[in-house]
């Protein structure tokens, strides 16, 4: 662990011997991301400030698109229904993950215990809308479960609203989890064996256990699960245009759905691209918010 | 980043980028006539029907397609957009009629097809009604792909079972809807998402032709009584429970095999999907064409949507493209099509494998029937998106259709206010 | 809680989730004559080497298994070194505004993938990557950096600086630190994002179908993809089957690199 003295605080004018190298180590990251991924979306918020249909010249209006985007009455149902997604996403996903991997940790065969979350990350996007579909349309599989119990008049599963969402999100779970549980294990392995150790002396187990040490000792892990977590979430798109397409209307439509509508279906390029803008910038606010807090140097203990 | 030189270099790299991707593309025809053309669909699924044909395009034109489908028709329709821009611009590509191509060729990026046109027509290859479809100011643009009417499909065995025989009048369809009901099958299918449209597009379309027309034109409001009404009896036709479960996603061919329902409303290449579940043509299922609900009209109504094929007018293929087109009007090559796709023939020269779908071609052709465009290509885009949503939450949740027909209609118009 | 609880709770939840699975293989082994969605969960007969073979045929997958290989290898290995160099920049080396940095490579991840793919048809078709192997390896190594870097620095700050320092006093560089003592320690979240991103790579759609066009240069899943529409195409079972076949490889490589998350990391003893 980082040592609390910060060898950072550096006296003006002493020279950091690491400057250049350091520069160096971080470039190749900083270049590939800059050239394959910022110069795109560069263009994208250029689009965003004109009237752009895909074919001739793209023309200048200004903030037109995002008056235009903030007027539609049905925008504010996008930014809700990603907003459930987020929460969704944080309480489910991240929450079964964080209990797989806690209830895995050193227990003998844990590896092939936690092999039947991972297998769903593995299965391809084509096979999983299909599966999903299977199992919530009206008299899928899931119906004719539950008729098997007896149970007769079930909901709607893709059709009412917010169930729809719902029902997506947990099946969004049924794949993430794995990857999460995967990255807790990671993080649960690097914890240093001596505080653990002591604790076990004091006789702390279970939940105190979890609480003094294990909790505080993942931080740096449950940052990147979160992180990642806020950040696809706010982005969520394919689960929801494979199986309702953001409907039955509008009533399933994430922000993504709708800037890819906007782009792709009605060719309002410009428009599409002010709503690709301010998810960006919502997501980029919620990222660096939420990550400045977990990754200052005082809670990397 | 607090650091000035980086956002700077940046800010530099990319201004040069920018203006870089800012310049113009295309490139210059090579003129060949013979060789391997180049040629995107948005019809992935048919890539092997388009790959069996070049034995015959190659022995007739020494032309060979190489074909890429792209299953998304979304992304594909951005993806031609923007390579006109490019050197990749397609020397034959697929697309869609109505708006679409009125915009496209706008712009001036489709060749010209006008003297491929008047040879055909000369030639009783194509009809002069589908002409039309292709004709902007009085030129052609593209040549049809496909055509495909949009007709009743029913399970035989239900129809047998039950008793029932082809309805020939708007009535007897709603006789059997409600035999079916009673007799505890569901009659029509429908769907919540995207082919929402069909029963609308039906019933506006066999009430009168020019209250549809209307609407494509934007003379015709969403909100106009006589389209009410025609909502209103679909609601009854809803509250009946004569249309299937709108959530399922459960693919239509197996649902119509399996007898989730007894009849459902689809374009004719709707019998390839068919065939491909397991159904026999003619024996499991058959199909009709929908009697007018109006039974004073002389005509019968069938929708019509046809793909068009067509050559970039910046392309390097371009005269390649053009060869291949003029080819692709010709006998041969739409029977050679027919065989391969199993698709009704828009040439009536052409030989049809299947013997349903040519009787459909030669039933449409009479005088006792019209063909209109299809609601997916005649309404403009934007208000198209709006309208396929609405409806499906009609269905999803079938109530008072005012508030549906409202917001269609404001985007309605704000579009035909922008255009004036 | 007791191994048995804690064992028994695990396998009726992995039970859980194997339930999909189970109807994904029922479904893709039915022909498609059979196929009927009124009865799923149960096995009717077992074509699914045919559906297979038709899938294959179908799809024309055959061509894009090496391409696809090739991505799922090379990128998400540059893309982890890349990832794990940046992280250590930030971390051991302590590079100044290290945050901010993080920031600009994580920031590559916050836009969805959609809004930048038409610029990069534009610059691909442009500068001649567009339908190379090349191209599709660029593309792929930059979409996965930001994810790697995140958990690679992440990984790095439970590395104590101590052990930096004692490198340094031995008058290793910072090259031979990063590669001989950093690297290694961090054994397992290599492998971890390695096999998240190559999974992740080798189910790619979408940039897949948008920079390429010929069949040996595009991935498998946009192959695969292409067989299925509205207007006709592959039944349902068959693409089912195509789907299972395709995530063969993922699920092989999850089982073969378990064995790195079995055992635990002693970084405590530094």
């Amino acid at each position: 662990m980082t040592s609390l003295k910060t060898p950072t605080a550096k006296t003006p004018g002493q020279r950091d011997p690491y400057r250049w190298s350091a520069r160096g180590f971080v470039a190749p990251g900083v270049l590939g991301v800059a050239v394959l991924l910022y110069l795109p979306l560069l263009w994208t918020t250029f689009i965003s400030f004109t009237e752009y249909n895909g074919l001739g010249d793209p023309e200048w209006v200004g903030i037109e698109n995002y008056a235009e985007m903030l007027d539609d009455p049905e925008f504010l149902g996008s930014v809700l229904n990603t907003l459930l997604w987020v929460v969704g996403t944080l309480l489910v996903p991240v929450g079964i993950g964080l209990g797989v991997a806690l209830l895995t940790w050193k227990l003998p065969g844990g590896t092939w215990l936690r092999l039947p979350f991972l297998i769903p990350y593995a299965v391809s996007g084509i096979g999983v809308g299909v599966i999903w579909s299977f199992i919530l349309t009206g008299d899928g599989a899931l119906d004719q479960a539950l008729a098997a119990f007896g149970i007769a008049d079930t909901p709607r599963w893709l059709v009412d609203a917010p169930l729809n969402t719902v029902v997506m999100i947990l099946a969004t779970a049924w794949q993430g989890v794995g990857v999460n549980a995967l990255l807790f294990t990671i993080g649960l392995q690097s914890i240093p064996k001596e505080p653990l150790e002591a604790a076990r002396m004091d006789g702390a187990n279970g939940v105190r256990l979890f609480r003094s040490i294990l909790w505080p000792m993942l931080r740096p892990l449950t940052a990147v699960v979160v992180g990642l977590s806020i950040v696809a979430s706010l982005k969520t798109f394919d689960i929801v245009q494979g199986m309702t397409k953001g409907g039955p209307g509008r009533a399933s439509e994430t922000l993504a759905l709708t800037m890819y509508k906007e782009t792709f279906v009605n060719s309002d390029y410009g428009l599409g691209s002010a709503i690709a803008v301010f998810l960006t910038i919502v997501t980029l606010a919620a990222a660096i918010l939420y990550l400045r807090q977990q990754l200052s140097s005082k809670h990397e203990v | 980043m607090r650091s000035p030189k980086i956002p700077l270099g940046i800010t530099a790299a990319l201004t040069t980028a920018l203006l870089l991707a800012s310049c113009g593309g295309g490139a210059d025809d090579d003129g060949a006539t013979t060789g391997t053309l180049d040629f995107f669909t948005n019809k992935a699924a048919w890539e092997p029907d388009f790959d069996e044909l070049n034995s015959q395009s190659e022995s007739d034109v020494d032309i060979s397609l190489d074909t890429t489908g792209y299953s998304d028709a979304d992304q594909y329709d951005a993806f031609i957009r923007q390579s006109f821009r490019t050197d990749k611009s397609p020397g034959l590509f697929t697309w869609q009629t109505g708006p679409s191509l009125e915009e496209i060729v706008d712009e001036g990026l489709v060749a010209e097809t006008t003297d491929i046109w008047t040879e055909a027509v000369d030639q009783g290859w194509v009809s002069e009604d589908l002409r039309e479809t292709y004709t902007f100011d009085g030129e052609q643009y593209c040549v049809p792909m496909n055509v495909a009417y949009w007709v009743m499909y029913y399970n035989k065995a239900i129809f047998e079972e039950q008793g029932i025989s082809e309805p020939t009048t708007w009535a007897e369809l709603d006789a059997i809807a409600e035999q079916l009901t009673d007799a505890d099958i569901t009659p029509y299918y429908q769907t919540s998402t995207l082919f929402t449209f069909q029963w609308f597009q039906q019933m506006v379309a066999g009430t009168d032709p020019e209250l549809y027309n209307g609407l494509a034109t934007g003379e015709v409001k969403y909100t106009d009584p006589e389209i009410v009404e025609i909502m209103d009896t679909w609601l009854e036709q809803q509250e009946a429970g004569w249309f299937s479960d709108a959530g399922s996603t459960v693919d239509p061919a197996v649902g119509l095999k399996q007898g989730d329902y007894a009849m459902i409303n689809f374009g004719s290449f709707f019998n390839g999907s068919l065939d491909g579940a397991g159904m026999v043509s003619g024996e499991d299922y058959d199909m009709f064409v929908i009697p007018a609900t109006n039974p004073d009209l002389e005509q019968t109504p069938v929708a019509v949507e046809s793909g068009p094929l067509c050559v970039a007018e910046n392309s390097s293929q371009k005269t390649l493209g053009l060869t291949y087109s003029e080819w692709w009007m010709s006998p041969e090559a739409q029977t050679a099509w027919s065989e391969a796709r199993g698709d009704v023939a828009f040439n009536p020269e052409a030989t049809v494998a299947d013997p349903m779908l040519e009787e459909l071609g030669s039933t449409v052709a009479d005088d006792d029937h019209v063909v209109y465009d299809r609601y997916y290509e005649a309404t403009p885009t934007p208000i198209l998106t709006v309208a396929l949503e609405q409806f499906g939450a009609f269905i999803a949740n079938p109530s008072d259709p005012m508030p549906y027909l409202e917001t269609i209609q404001a985007e309605a118009d704000s579009y035909w206010a922008d255009r004036e | 809680m007791s191994r048995v609880i804690r064992t028994a709770v695990l396998i009726v939840l992995g039970a859980i989730w194997l339930i999909p699975v189970y109807l994904l293989l029922v479904n893709a082994a039915k022909s498609p004559d059979e196929f009927s969605t009124t009865e799923v969960w149960k096995p009717t007969d077992l074509s699914l080497f045919g559906n297979i073979a038709e899938a294959m045929e179908l799809s024309g997958l055959g061509d894009s298994v090496l391409s696809t290989l090739v991505y799922a290898v090379v990128s998400p290995t540059l893309a982890v070194l890349v990832g794990a160099a940046a992280g250590f920049a930030i971390v051991a080396l302590r590079l100044r505004h290290g945050f901010a940095w993080f920031v600009a490579i994580f920031g590559g991840t916050v836009f969805p993938l959609q809004m930048i793919l038409l610029p990069m048809f534009d610059a691909y078709s442009r500068t001649g990557l567009f339908d190379t192997r090349l191209g599709m390896v660029m593309v792929y190594t930059a979409i996965s950096i930001p994810f790697s870097a995140f958990v690679m620095r992440n990984f790095f700050t439970g590395i104590a600086h101590s052990v930096f320092e004692a490198a340094v006093l031995e008058g290793a560089t910072t090259w031979r630190i990063f590669t001989r003592v950093y690297l290694p320690m961090a054994s397992s979240a290599l492998v971890a994002v390695f096999i998240l991103q190559a999974t992740f790579i080798w189910n790619d759609f979408l940039l897949g179908l948008v920079l390429s066009q010929s069949d040996t240069v595009r991935p498998i899943v946009t192959s695969l993809a292409g067989m299925q529409s509205t207007y006709g195409g592959a039944q349902m079972s068959t693409v089912l089957a195509g789907g299972l076949l395709v995530s063969l490889p993922t699920v092989v490589l999850f089982l073969c690199t378990q064995k790195f998350f079995a055992r635990g990391l002693a970084l405590g003893q530094y």
